[in-house]
């Protein structure tokens, strides 16, 4: 199975806060001292739409679903769902692709083998 | 701070104004503003103009000095307002500003904007300049994909059905069919909505509001000063402006802007009310699940219950809280910055027992205006000036 892509973030050097919204500001302490830093590309799905009226520069792309993720790491971004994974849910393990596109990629994890279990008998 | 109250409205229609300039549909909402006030155009001692893009639409951006040049009013300060679709009721609150802090005893609001006449690619690029374009562009969301993803989180959280939201767009289509303001007032069933085309699901066509044309405006002035004035005054109880999250992965709750929030409890303490007070609400539905976070977001039924509320009848004339009855954006249209005065003169219709709608007995009357992705938001309280 292969591993999450790590995501780039920044943290402040300043107070330790992790923004995950391209600030070049500090929204904790105002110091201009944001540094890149790697974070596991792991987290949960916290909605998604499927656009299909899209802008111009995105037409060829659409449809395409754009994904609200929170990150295991704290932040909360912004990013695209390959349409290939599993199907999404509210709350679902989501992890990241490698993407050249100018957006992260998630993709929903396949359910665990033990909620195989949990299904109610035939 | 003064007691102000609006002493005169005016309105153009909303809809395809397709070769009038747009300080042309500025000027003519004004001018029946001034007219209806009854106030003489030398007492009015500054002009705010609520305006979202007419600047990459138009060509022109110091609309609020060419409308004063136009009207022949003095020499007073104009300023043009923008705070995207809040741009109106964020201009409405900086001349109740001006007026209550004694600058001036009188002051124009406008808002206007002209969309139809532009393409469609210019029309979206252009609205796409509400939201954080750096950190929500690339990964190709627009407006509809915004309430898209809240629409996902509501019926998750609250189980909001697809009938429930049609319930809203049903509503207020069907007020717009009797608001001679409104652009697409229409007669819609629950399947012919359901089967409007796919803009990102799960909003189909007929949950967004329609691109329009328009201008709306109020004169407003010190209660002080409005003795011998014609109309029947409308108080203004409060009026209040709040930031919320520019980008959507901001907001901590994605069913819910904090904004409004925020906004409507500062509201109601100014006024000294409770939101069951409120008897008739223009809020901002761009789209159909708006409406039903944003009567949650404002106190007017409890949170998670504005679907049922909707389906119920509850915020139809006659129920617990009139919402819309203009017909709200989702009938009149959403010229995006005379939207927030559109609500302002539909309110005022409302108190004065006026409008084509009636909220019989309206004694007191709310706004909403949310500007982009909840970055901005006013919310206003007016009372009937007899009540």
């Amino acid at each position: 199975m292969s591993a999450a892509a790590p995501i780039s973030l920044l943290r402040c050097a300043g107070c330790g806060r992790l923004d995950g919204a391209g600030r070049t500001v500090c929204a904790g302490c105002l110091s201009f001292a944001l540094e890149p830093v790697e974070v596991a590309g792991t987290g949960r799905l916290a909605t998604w739409t499927t656009i299909r009226r899209a802008p111009s520069q995105f037409r060829d792309d659409a449809p395409y679903e754009v994904a609200v993720v929170d990150l295991d790491a704290g932040p909360r971004v912004t990013g695209r769902l390959a349409p290939d994974g599993a199907a999404p849910a509210v709350g679902a393990a989501v992890r990241a692709r490698p993407c050249d596109a100018p957006y992260l990629l998630f993709e929903l994890l396949p359910a665990a083998p033990s909620d195989a279990t949990r299904r109610a008998p035939e | 701070m003064r007691d102000v109250v609006i002493a005169g409205i005016g309105s153009t229609p909303f809809g395809r104004h397709a070769g009038t300039p747009i300080e042309q549909l500025a000027v003519r909402a004004a001018a029946e503003a001034l007219i209806d006030s009854g106030l003489p155009r030398e007492r009015i001692g500054a002009v705010y103009l609520g305006n979202f893009v007419s600047g990459p639409l138009n060509g022109k951006e110091v609309l609020a000095g060419i409308v004063a040049d136009q009207l022949g009013l003095p020499n007073v300060p104009c300023t043009k307002v923008e705070g995207a679709c809040a741009s109106g009721g964020i201009a409405f609150r900086h001349a109740w500003l001006a007026v209550a802090s004694g600058q001036c005893d009188a002051a124009l609001v406008v808002g206007v904007e002209t969309m139809t006449h532009a393409p469609t690619s210019q029309t979206t690029a252009a609205l796409n300049c509400a939201m954080d374009n750096t950190h929500d562009g690339p990964s190709g969301l627009t407006f509809p994909g915004l309430f898209g993803l809240a629409w996902r989180q509501h019926a998750q959280r609250h189980g909001t059905t697809r009938a429930q939201v049609s319930a809203v767009v049903r509503k207020n289509k069907a007020a717009g069919l009797r608001n001679p303001l409104a652009q697409m007032g229409a007669a819609l069933t629950d399947e012919q909505i359901a089967a409007s085309a796919a803009i990102c699901d799960p909003l189909q066509l007929y949950d967004c509001c329609p691109t329009s044309d328009g201008a709306a405006a109020v004169v407003v002035v010190a209660r002080d000063c409005a003795r011998g004035l014609p109309r029947l005054p409308v108080d203004v109880l409060a009026t209040v402006q709040t930031r919320g999250a520019s980008r959507i992965a901001g907001h901590p709750d994605l069913c819910s802007f904090d904004a409004t929030v925020s906004a409507a409890r500062q509201a109601y303490a100014l006024a000294g009310i409770a939101a069951c007070d409120v008897d008739v609400v223009e809020l901002h539905d761009c789209f159909s699940i708006a409406e039903i976070i944003d009567g949650e977001d404002l106190g007017l039924m409890p949170r998670g219950h504005g679907g049922g509320w909707a389906a119920e009848g509850r915020t139809g004339i006659g129920g617990d809280v009139a919402i819309n009855p203009s017909g709200g954006l989702l009938a009149k249209g959403h010229p995006v910055g005379a939207t927030g005065v559109g609500q302002l003169y539909e309110v005022v219709r409302q108190l004065r027992g006026d409008h084509p709608n009636p909220v019989p007995g309206a004694a007191i009357g709310m706004t909403h205006n949310l500007g982009g992705t909840g970055v901005a938001c006013t919310v206003s309280l007016l009372r009937r000036g007899d009540a």
